[in-house]
């Protein structure tokens, strides 16, 4: 059990990721390593964060999800991100330079 | 009680009292220039013009009545400057300019000193106040006008630019998946802030995986234009769907290469049509002729 975290395998190698109240993305050490450990034990090749709850991703949320990302590369598990809402959407794209490293899709039925 | 002189009378009483001894007259020539400012446009009908006409003195009359000096708080005033902007909205509703109600509101004003003129017992000095009391009312009166057009001018503007802003950039889903945003002049923040509100809100609501944007119909473009252009492309990525950017004309390219944008991570496509054509590979779908 990770705090603020909800893990489900949804098959086919996916594990569904949905983040509650309690995330605190400000200190991304104590959650990656327990998350990475989830999915080996699960033989994830995917990571689904479910983005459905969140309103704002502001720096800080956004270097959780991209230090969540590099941890997840170096198991060779692909991270994509569904259900971005079109503010949280507008609001990143205000502050980003370039494309986020990891994959983004509209909802879990559209990947493939 | 002996009668009253002229020169005891107030300015106030001596135009009441022209205007009670000649309402006929003076309203009959109100009436007729009326009919010639206002008539042959059609902007006001005879039985309007004698209306506006007639009401318009009774409310002088009580504004008059109320006290020696003009109070512009007062509600005989404010009943006046509400007729004349009623007056004015409604010859503005009905395509009349400014000039025509400027020149009405001159005209008002030299037919009572024409009525003045006519009436040898009133002396200079009172006529001086006369002419004074009848400018500072009827200047009032033009700036307030004049004041009312502008403001009726320009929220006709803001509606006018707020309603091309939402009809210039319509979305349409061409295809279950597809939509299609073809933009219309320039970008700037706000538009494409309104341009990305709506894109981003369809793309969730139609669940729409690509979305070619169209820039036949913009004429020029700099940095910050396509500092836009991108976010909105990333904006649409980080929605999950592909963004195609199409109809780039010469012009444009050479702008984006001399201003060193970077288009190589956008999928680019010459024309709308090829756009098109892209978005529905990338989804796998097939367009045919019946029987080929």
């Amino acid at each position: 059990m990770i705090e603020g975290i909800h893990l489900t395998p949804i098959g086919d190698g996916n594990v569904l990721l949905e983040p509650g109240e309690g995330l605190d993305p400000s200190n991304p050490e104590s959650m990656v390593a327990p998350v990475l450990e989830f999915l080996q034990r699960h033989e994830a090749r995917r990571l689904v964060y479910d983005l459905k709850s969140i309103r704002l991703i502001d720096e800080v949320y956004y270097s959780w999800l991209t230090k969540l990302y590099a941890t997840c590369r170096i198991a060779n598990v692909e991270m994509v991100t569904v259900n971005m809402q079109p503010a949280a959407a507008y609001a990143l794209s205000l502050t980003l330079s370039q494309s986020p490293p990891f994959s983004c899709a509209l909802d879990i039925h559209s990947l493939k | 009680m002996a009668k009253e002189t002229p020169e005891q009378k107030t300015t106030n009483q001596i135009l009441i009292e022209q205007l009670m001894l000649n309402v006929g007259k003076i309203s009959a020539i109100i009436e007729k220039q009326g009919q010639s400012i206002f008539g042959h446009k059609n902007l006001l009908s005879n039985n309007e013009i004698n209306d506006y006409s007639l009401e318009f003195l009774e409310l002088l009359t009580m504004l008059l009545q109320a006290g020696a000096r003009v109070d512009r708080r007062g509600a005989e005033y404010k009943a006046l400057r509400q007729f004349f902007a009623n007056f004015s909205q409604q010859i503005q509703v009905r395509g009349g300019d400014m000039d025509e109600f400027v020149r009405y509101i001159h005209f008002l004003q030299s037919t009572f000193l024409e009525n003045l003129e006519a009436d040898k017992s009133v002396s200079f000095e009172k006529s001086r106040e006369i002419l004074m009391l009848l400018g500072t009312i009827f200047n009032d009166i033009i700036l307030e006008v004049f004041h009312i057009y502008l403001e009726t001018k320009e929220k006709t503007i803001q509606a006018q630019q707020e309603e091309l802003k939402q009809t210039s950039t319509p979305i349409t889903e061409i295809w279950e998946g597809v939509l299609t945003l073809p933009i219309i002049g320039s970008l700037d923040s706000s538009r494409t802030m309104i341009v990305m509100e709506k894109l981003l809100s369809r793309i969730e609501s139609d669940r729409a995986r690509v979305v070619v944007i169209d820039v036949t119909g913009v004429m020029a473009i700099d940095s910050q234009v396509s500092h836009h252009l991108i976010q909105m492309i990333r904006a649409t990525g980080l929605m999950g769907a592909t963004a195609i950017l199409t109809g780039i004309r010469p012009e444009i390219a050479r702008a984006l290469t001399s201003l060193n944008i970077d288009l190589s991570s956008v999928t680019t496509r010459s024309k709308l049509s090829e756009g098109l054509k892209e978005a529905f590979r990338q989804l796998s779908i097939e367009v045919s002729r019946p029987g080929k």
